[in-house]
């Protein structure tokens, strides 16, 4: 539409008041964004200098901190815990990613179905996802406690061998199962929104010409899915990098599943080394975003594409 | 035939896994300490009832006052993130403002270790005298559920056609008459999800909670692992009851959410 059509209609009503001014077309949509990125700016750029700052000091919250260049980041690249809560959070990334994906593909697939109580089920299936991560993990040692547990007791009452959950080498995979269980609806209910959103006709001559389920499903639905797919990955890559309240709630004692963020976590509140946990959280954070920059660019891309 | 009978156990078996730790919590919350510890499968369920639990929890902890703490926190923050990221998601949704890098960011701020970014806003809050009160916690919520929440809606905003708004432009309408009159009537549903988002993952948020409040805005997250570990051992019972009665809220927002969730979460990637 040619600009001066709006202002046909506009332009008697505009004063040169800063109201005006905030709601004249141009500026509109600039106004809207004021109060959020007021908001982040404090929000996000104070930690972020701060932090960029420490990360090149000595201080461990007693007397003043000294200037050490880039000690700091020597000593976390030497640091062995920190390429294991690397691997860790990667691995159990990896875990998650795949497991919720497959999952979260199944049920959509079954839940797209119309059957009795169909509201029901979608229903009981959001809980995992709205309940507290922190009293789940809690819960689940719990249900996965070797003696009590009602997972062992189900698996010796079949006379299978009893999994020890929390031993040494199974920590990364028993959060891996944690955490799919409480996000496997999240990727459920995003690939729920994309079936209903499939075209018909493509799927009915698909039909017609004698497709089976797995043609149509690799060829149709998983293409015309990858957007949303690409965004829960978007999504939950930076969540699953950001992980924290299952290893609190069942490994906290141990550095059996020490991700990332519980690596930050236990350098700055535990031994309070700000210059170290600074530098820390400076390299998380540009690896965050430069994975999630990627798929961020991809998603646009993807999204402009299914306009 | 084989085809529906499979469909069922199929949904037998999702709905067994989702809910059994549920079960457990509720089930849990009933046993005395001995009626926990105890072997064999049928001992889950045949056990005698006792309110013991109820009473430990509620004579030693401080949790109706936790429970009016996080109600407040929540809602406040909730309010005041749709406030922020309703105009926020609708400018980036209608002009694309900012090329996408703006909504990026926006999206980056939960790419920040809340480790660190704890410590600098531990140092201003206590200068402020934010620490341990309502305030303090609900903006910590704010920036914590801010990005989210613009995202989400910023795909419900894009499956709004551009041609609905330049009719109302056209009947004289200007930029804030077609966000509330017209706009927002169709974003209702979205903004629901979103709201109750926000809402749950506000009520179940522990990293920030359990730093920057104590006494006065203490909230029920902070009551869960006390029951873990620690000098004593691990208390199932109170715990369970701490978890039951926490989550009933929770509950009470998958209820209201399945009726609007049925279109799905859509980040704008489905044509409406």
């Amino acid at each position: 539409m040619p600009a001066n059509t709006d202002e046909a209609v506009y332009g008697i009503q505009e004063k040169r008041t800063l109201w005006g001014v905030l709601t004249s077309e141009k500026y509109f949509k600039w106004t809207l964004l004021i109060p959020l990125l007021t908001m982040l700016s404090v929000f996000m750029l104070y930690p972020l200098f701060y932090c960029l700052f420490y990360s090149t000091q000595d201080w461990t919250l007693v007397g003043k901190s000294v200037f050490v260049g880039l000690d700091n980041y020597r000593t976390v690249l030497r640091d062995p815990a920190f390429w294991l809560s690397l691997r860790n959070t990667f691995q159990i990334m990896v875990m998650c990613l795949t497991g919720e994906l497959v999952l979260g593909m199944g049920i959509a697939l079954i839940l797209n179905r119309k059957f009795r109580g169909q509201d029901t089920v979608r229903g009981l299936c959001l809980l995992p996802l709205l309940a507290s991560p922190l009293a789940m993990s809690l819960t689940w040692n719990l249900l996965l406690h070797y003696d009590v547990g009602m997972v062992n007791q189900a698996l010796s009452a079949i006379w299978l061998p009893k999994i020890n959950f929390f031993s040494l080498g199974m920590g990364r995979y028993t959060i891996a199962l944690i955490t799919i269980w409480q996000w496997f609806p999240f990727s459920v209910f995003v690939l729920l929104a994309g079936l209903k959103g499939l075209p018909r006709d493509a799927f009915e001559a698909a039909k017609v010409d004698g497709a089976s389920a797995w043609f149509t499903f690799r060829r149709l639905t998983l293409p015309m899915l990858s957007p949303l797919i690409m965004i829960v990955v978007l999504l939950r890559t930076m969540w699953l990098i950001r992980l924290f309240d299952p290893i609190y709630g069942t490994l906290r004692q141990t550095r059996e599943a020490e991700t990332l963020d519980y690596f930050v976590f236990r350098i700055a509140f535990s031994y309070f080394d700000i210059g170290v946990g600074s530098t820390l959280a400076v390299i998380s954070l540009f690896l965050t975003i430069i994975i999630c920059a990627v798929l961020f660019r991809r998603l646009m891309l993807a999204l402009e594409a299914a306009r | 035939m084989t085809r529906k009978v499979l469909f069922w156990l199929g949904i037998t078996i999702i709905l067994f896994a989702v809910l059994t730790p549920f079960l457990w919590i509720y089930l849990t919350m009933f046993k005395s300490h001995g009626d926990i510890y105890v072997m064999g499968l049928s001992k889950f369920f045949v056990f005698e009832p006792t309110l013991a639990n109820f009473k430990r929890v509620f004579t030693s902890t401080t949790f109706l006052l936790e429970i009016r703490n996080t109600a407040i926190i929540c809602v406040a923050s909730t309010a005041l993130v749709m406030a922020f990221s309703l105009p926020a998601a609708y400018s980036f949704a209608r002009w694309n403002t900012g090329g996408g890098h703006l909504l990026f960011i926006t999206i980056s701020t939960r790419m920040f270790p809340p480790a660190l970014a704890a410590i600098p806003f531990y140092i201003v809050f206590s200068k402020l005298g934010l620490v341990d009160t309502h305030i303090g916690l609900t903006l910590l919520f704010i920036y914590f559920n801010m990005s989210f929440a613009t995202f989400l809606l910023f795909g419900f905003f894009r499956e709004i056609p551009v041609e609905l708004e330049q009719a109302a432009r056209v009947d004289g309408y200007g930029g804030f008459g077609i966000f509330w009159k017209i706009i927002f009537p169709l974003i209702k549903p979205g903004a629901a999800i979103t709201a109750v988002f926000c809402l749950v993952w506000a009520w179940n948020e522990f990293f920030f909670a359990s730093l920057f409040t104590r006494i006065n805005a203490r909230v029920v997250s902070l009551s869960m692992p006390i029951w873990h570990g620690g000098g004593a051992g691990v208390e199932w019972g109170p715990m369970m009851v701490v978890f039951g009665l926490s989550l009933l809220p929770t509950l009470l927002a998958a209820w209201f959410m399945q009726r609007y969730i049925v279109r799905g979460l859509t980040f704008g990637a489905v044509k409406g």
